[in-house]
């Protein structure tokens, strides 16, 4: 249904002022991976692992450097982020955009193509986190993390998509809230059909998911249940700096 | 006094230049008072609200009693002389614990090749315990290539207690703005500015503010937003002056499109050791992470800017 074939993005590298420094930095390196319709994946790995990175490959946010994305047989390769957006797409950001002035409102009335006033109330009970006297706040800097994670689910879950992706979705968001959260995006999976990425280092979501993508260093190195993860996942939580953190001028690693 | 309905005769233009201003249809409900191309067109009073021409003939006063609720005063001043230049001074007294909204505005239709402007001096005297909503909005319409002028003059005396939230609107069309902003903001009351203007093609801006915070516990909230497209400037200027215990915010924001050109300059200054000043001020293009949320809900990347600029803007 998502089909990534060979999908490799690149960036120029930092100098480092060594002669031998490579010139380019490989972030997300010969990736090839089906996403089925309706399926609930989770993609987790260590931090620069290159996670979002392989998210917003998908939603068009970050340009291809070599490989190809195709969505339900068409190559959607080269098209625009509104684009693969009409075609079903949609990506929740991890830190959403906050804006001046545009409220709520605006951004659930452009999600579902309708500022009708019942229609947008619907949403916001389907959704179930928001609450309904956020409408007409502004998404701007005042809002709290939170807040703004929630929208911004409802941004995404407003446009009805084919393919879901969330990138971290429960930053800032309290524990309370992360069960529903869960229970929502389910739902939403199983009564749409949606099929559902969420990048996150949460176990909840990890136990949700029905398959797990483990990312490192650009690579997948893991696909399949949680189970048979957990040895990789224990291994990538033992500190591989640990030598570097030793000696008389550093503070000593409790780890 | 009363001035007979039947003689105000509304054209097309000025009906335009109406809707554009003051979101009228047709003859405001209460009391206003219109100027078409520096003469009286039409006037009404209520009881509460009285207007009259002032001793020297250059403007009006705007008197409303102590107490006065929910009524309003619409003065707006149409333009649509080629070559005329109109300048008035309009003195508003606000009586003590009123609550009124008056709602101000110059249209200019240019249609010749000569310039046309208009400068608009308002003073306002805000009585104890008034509350004072002020809309003025700004605009510059038809085919005619004169320059439209407009430079708009506040100042702004209040007492204590009192509450001003003053809205002032230039949404394109006007070639040249100088406006000038002062408020004296006695104890215990607040001002609010929101000041939004819209520059395009070769015409330029400036906004100067001298706001002082006189009286303990007094209050100001200056909201400055700017969009500067084609190869239009703006310049904004504001000196925040505490002399009292006090609280006072700037902020604003500049958004630049195509080769616009904006200086921003907010200073603030603390005369008394209680004083509290802040300011945030933001000058750059849209942001990027703004244009990839609307576009990942649909919007290709001239909408998402619109609907960015027209939320800024509100």
């Amino acid at each position: 249904m998502l089909q990534l074939q060979n999908i490799t993005f690149t960036v120029p590298a930092l100098d480092t002022g060594e002669k031998k420094a490579p010139s380019e930095q490989t972030i997300i390196n010969d990736v090839s991976f089906t996403f089925e319709k309706g399926g609930f994946y989770a993609i987790t790995g260590p931090n620069g692992s290159g996670k979002t990175t392989l998210a917003k490959l998908i939603m068009g946010i970050n340009t291809l450097t070599e490989g190809k994305i195709f969505f339900n047989g068409t190559d959607i390769s080269s098209l625009p982020i509104n684009e693969r957006s009409n075609a079903g797409i949609v990506y929740g950001f991890q830190h959403p955009a906050r804006f001046k002035g545009t409220t709520f409102r605006d951004l659930l009335s452009i999600s579902l193509g309708s500022d009708d006033e019942e229609k947008l109330v619907n949403i916001i009970s389907r959704v179930g986190v928001c609450s309904m006297d956020f409408l007409d706040k502004p998404v701007d800097s005042k809002l709290s993390g939170g807040e703004i994670k929630k929208i911004e689910l409802a941004t995404v879950i407003a446009r009805n998509p084919k393919v879901a992706i969330y990138d971290e979705p429960d930053t800032g968001i309290d524990l309370w809230t992360i069960g529903p959260m869960v229970d929502l995006l389910k739902r939403e999976q199983k009564e749409n059909n949606t099929t559902t990425i969420v990048v996150s280092h949460n176990k909840t979501f990890l136990e949700a998911a029905d398959t797990l993508l483990l990312i490192k260093k650009g690579k997948i190195a893991y696909t399949g249940d949680l189970e048979g993860a957990m040895p990789m996942l224990e291994d990538l939580s033992v500190c591989a700096f640990d030598d570097l953190c030793q000696g008389e001028d550093n503070a000593k690693c409790y780890r | 006094m009363t001035y007979a309905k039947e003689k105000i005769m509304l054209n097309a233009i000025d009906k335009k230049v109406l809707k554009e201003v003051a979101d009228l249809e047709g003859l405001p409900k209460g009391a206003y008072n219109i100027r078409k191309n520096g003469k009286l067109e039409g006037r009404e009073v209520s009881a509460n609200i009285n207007i009259e021409t002032n001793e020297k003939g250059d403007g009006i006063i705007i008197d409303i009693k102590p107490g006065t609720v929910n009524e309003s005063v619409h003065i707006p001043v149409i333009l649509s002389q080629a070559g005329l230049h109109d300048v008035v001074y309009n003195t508003f007294i606000i009586g003590e614990g009123s609550d009124v909204t008056i709602v101000a505005g110059c249209g200019i239709h240019c249609g010749s090749n000569e310039s046309e402007g208009h400068s608009g001096i308002h003073e306002f005297h805000i009585k104890a315990g008034a509350k004072v909503k002020y809309v003025e909005k700004h605009i510059a319409i038809g085919k005619g290539s004169g320059k439209r002028i407009l430079n708009p003059t506040t100042k702004v005396f209040m007492e204590e207690n009192a509450q001003a939230q003053m809205e002032l609107t230039q949404l394109g069309g006007v070639d040249e703005a100088k406006r000038f902003n002062e408020a004296w903001i006695g104890a215990g009351s607040v001002l609010l500015i929101t000041e939004r203007v819209m520059t395009e093609k070769e015409q330029s801006a400036e906004s100067k503010n001298e706001i002082t915070l006189a009286g303990t516990d007094s209050k100001t909230n200056i909201v400055s937003r700017s969009v500067i497209k084609g190869s239009s400037s703006q310049d904004f200027y504001v000196n925040l002056t505490a002399k009292a215990r006090c609280y006072g915010h700037i902020e604003c924001d500049a958004i630049i499109m195509d080769n616009g050109i904006n200086q921003t300059i907010p200073a603030l200054r603390a005369l008394h050791p209680d004083a509290e000043l802040t300011h945030e001020a933001s000058i750059g293009k849209i942001a990027n992470d703004q244009l990839m949320k609307l576009m990942t809900l649909g919007l290709n990347y001239d909408q998402a800017v619109n609907r960015i600029i027209q939320g800024f803007l509100r």
